[in-house]
């Protein structure tokens, strides 16, 4: 089924283990300016969630759909295209990802 | 709002959490209607004889919507299954190089 676009997407936003959980110290045994910290980082993450998957839509829609607009829907090269573009993007951020890593610490996860 | 992974935290943390996602969740759809209306305005309107949209000017604007909600909408799926077999590596153990 269709989800609703963009608040279901961002539901799997957090769905991979988020940052509460890989921090070593446990939330409760935390200090006010320990969890305030864990809490930026978890905006940070969500943002970064966010842009990436804006940006997914946005680059597969260039690459991907006909600007003539014959129709409302897609059609099957259409949505052939589109599930190619996000595999190779998600497979680009993988490889982004290592590069930034061996350049230098501070890299998105 | 997925309570999997807000289930174990204290509940001032739960309410605070919820509270960031849904800011994040109405500044985005605003944007994307900012967005939306750009790239379609950009694509379906070319000329200025009136001051008022042409027909097809504004059925090109509805099947410009009606078009990237659905391409959005595919993205989304694709994203949430790229996402979880990413976790799945991680869960698994075997740390995938990214």
């Amino acid at each position: 089924e269709q989800p609703n676009t963009r608040a279901e997407h961002l539901n799997h936003v957090h769905r991979r283990r988020s940052i509460m959980s890989q921090q070593g110290v446990e939330i409760s045994k935390m200090t006010p300016e320990q969890k305030e910290l864990m809490y930026t980082a978890a905006a940070t993450e969500m943002d970064y969630r966010v842009d990436l998957f804006n940006k997914m839509v946005t680059g597969c829609y260039e690459k991907c759909i006909d600007k003539k607009f014959k129709d409302g829907d897609l059609n099957v090269g259409e949505n052939s295209c589109v599930d190619r573009c996000t595999a190779k993007y998600w497979q680009a951020v993988g490889i982004v990802g290592q590069m930034l890593g061996a350049a230098g610490p501070e890299q998105p996860k | 709002m997925d309570p999997a992974q807000l289930q174990g935290l204290p509940e001032a943390d739960q309410t605070r959490m919820l509270g960031m996602i849904e800011a994040m969740q109405a500044r985005d759809s605003l944007r994307m209607y900012n967005s939306l209306v750009e790239k379609c305005f950009d694509t379906c309107v070319q000329s200025f004889r009136r001051k008022t949209l042409e027909k097809d000017e504004e059925k090109c604007i509805s099947k410009c919507c009606e078009k990237f909600l659905k391409h959005s909408s595919r993205v989304s799926i694709r994203f949430a299954e790229l996402n979880q077999q990413q976790v799945m590596e991680q869960v698994g153990g075997a740390a995938p190089p990214s």
